[in-house]
Order: C-alpha cells, then sequence, then structure tokens
C-alpha cells in the first residue's frame, strides 16, 4: 500500500493542482482570478509532463558528458539520462501559456476599459441593461 | 443563484478530479525507466544526439534539429500573440487621442 502511494502520488498532487485551476476558471467571478486559475491549471500539466521523464537510480539532466572531461568517448547509457522529450515539449508548452496569459490581460485591459469593472456578473449586467435600452428605443 | 452555480462547478471539478485519479491506477510509476514513456523515442534520442546534430544538450538538440518545425510553429503563435497584443492596445491609445481632444 506505502509502495503504492509513494509510485502515485505525484499523479496526485498534479491532479489536486488541476482541480484548484479548473475550480478557479468555473467557480469565480473576477476575470483575473479566473486567469490566475488557468495559469494554475497549465502549470499542473507542466509538471505532470516532466514527471514523466524522471528516471530513477542516478539519471541525471540531458546534457552528455565526455569530451569535455579529456576522457574521450564513453559509452552513452539510457538509463544515465532523463527523458529529454517531456522538456522539449513542455517549453513548446510554457510559451503557448505565456502568449495566451499576454493576450488575455491585454483582452482584460480592454475589458476593463469599456466596463470598469472586471467582475463577471456586473459586466452581464451593465450588459443586459444596455441591451434592454436598445430593445425599448427600437 | 451564485451559490448555486458554484455549488455544480464544485460537483463538476470534484467528479472531473476523482475520474483522473482513477485513471492514474493505469499509470506507470513515477521515475520507472522503463515506463512506456521513456522507452519509445527517447532512448534514440539520447543514443544518437550527439552523432546526428554535434549537440551534447540533447534538449536543444530535439528542439532546433529533430523537432524544428514544432519551433517554426511556437514562433508562429508568439508572433500571432504579439501581434493581437498590439491591436488590442493600439486601440486604447487612439481612444485616449479622442477623450483627449
Amino acid at each position: 500500500m506505502l509502495e503504492y502511494i509513494l509510485a502515485k502520488y505525484n499523479y496526485w498532487i498534479y491532479v489536486v493542482l488541476m482541480m484548484i485551476g479548473l475550480y478557479a476558471m468555473m467557480g469565480k467571478r473576477n476575470l483575473v482570478k479566473k486567469l490566475i486559475g488557468m495559469n494554475i491549471f497549465q502549470t499542473s500539466i507542466i509538471l505532470f509532463f516532466v514527471s514523466m521523464g524522471v528516471k530513477k537510480g542516478g539519471a541525471t539532466v540531458p546534457i552528455l558528458m565526455g569530451d569535455s572531461h579529456g576522457h574521450g568517448e564513453q559509452l552513452i547509457q539510457v538509463a544515465d539520462y532523463l527523458n529529454p522529450l517531456p522538456h522539449v515539449l513542455m517549453l513548446t508548452a510554457i510559451v503557448v501559456s505565456i502568449a495566451t496569459t499576454g493576450v488575455a490581460l491585454a483582452t482584460l485591459i480592454l475589458i476593463y476599459k469599456r466596463y470598469h469593472t472586471l467582475e463577471e456578473d456586473e459586466i452581464l449586467a451593465i450588459r443586459k441593461e444596455a441591451s434592454a435600452y436598445k430593445t425599448l428605443g427600437t | 443563484m451564485k451559490n448555486w452555480f458554484k455549488w455544480i462547478s464544485l460537483i463538476a471539478v470534484i467528479m472531473t478530479g476523482a475520474l483522473l485519479i482513477y485513471g492514474t491506477h493505469d499509470m506507470p510509476a513515477w521515475g520507472d525507466p522503463n515506463s512506456p514513456a521513456n522507452s519509445h523515442v527517447s532512448p534514440r534520442y539520447i543514443l544518437e544526439a550527439t552523432k546526428l546534430t554535434a549537440t551534447p544538450n540533447i534538449v536543444s538538440a530535439v528542439l532546433a534539429d529533430y523537432r524544428s518545425y514544432d519551433t517554426l510553429g511556437e514562433s508562429a503563435v508568439i508572433f500571432t500573440a504579439s501581434i493581437s497584443c498590439l491591436f488590442l492596445l493600439r486601440r486604447i491609445r487612439k481612444e485616449k487621442t479622442s477623450e483627449d481632444k
């Protein structure tokens, strides 16, 4: 039982982080809090992928050693280096998350300029009022 | 009405989390060197990266050599985001100047 927990607890931590982010995106009314929730969600996915590349038993970062030590060509053991593929994929994911965060913050600036609030229900009330006025006018 | 929606979203989140924790039952153990993620493509990268790309850093070899089209698309993403930020924020400046006039 303890072995099972030790083998799986990292996934559970990422699931809990993802739940926090998902709840912040769905349940919170402030748009900045929603954005922060999206960032927490993305961070949990990034951590999950990086943890998939971990190898126990003395594996180091995927930078090959050998020539710089003057020992000449060493035999490369696969088990000595971490899996480089999740690291590469998560570099791309970090870039995408930065891009989405930037565009979302710019959009939030525009929303605040127009409605002078970032609370979702207040914005919806203002929009409903405006549309009621429009139907009254026509 | 708002509390009702919050409870609904909390229930949905907890159900998603329970499903995902149930799904981790089939995941390989943490740090397993023979897990599927560690045993299909990545051994080839580790063994042949220096031979094929002359780069000791495998991450940058994969990023800029094996998967350079991916990196090209990534730069397209950054370009699109920066252009859209530019247009979104430029409209504000125009409104400001029109208000000043």
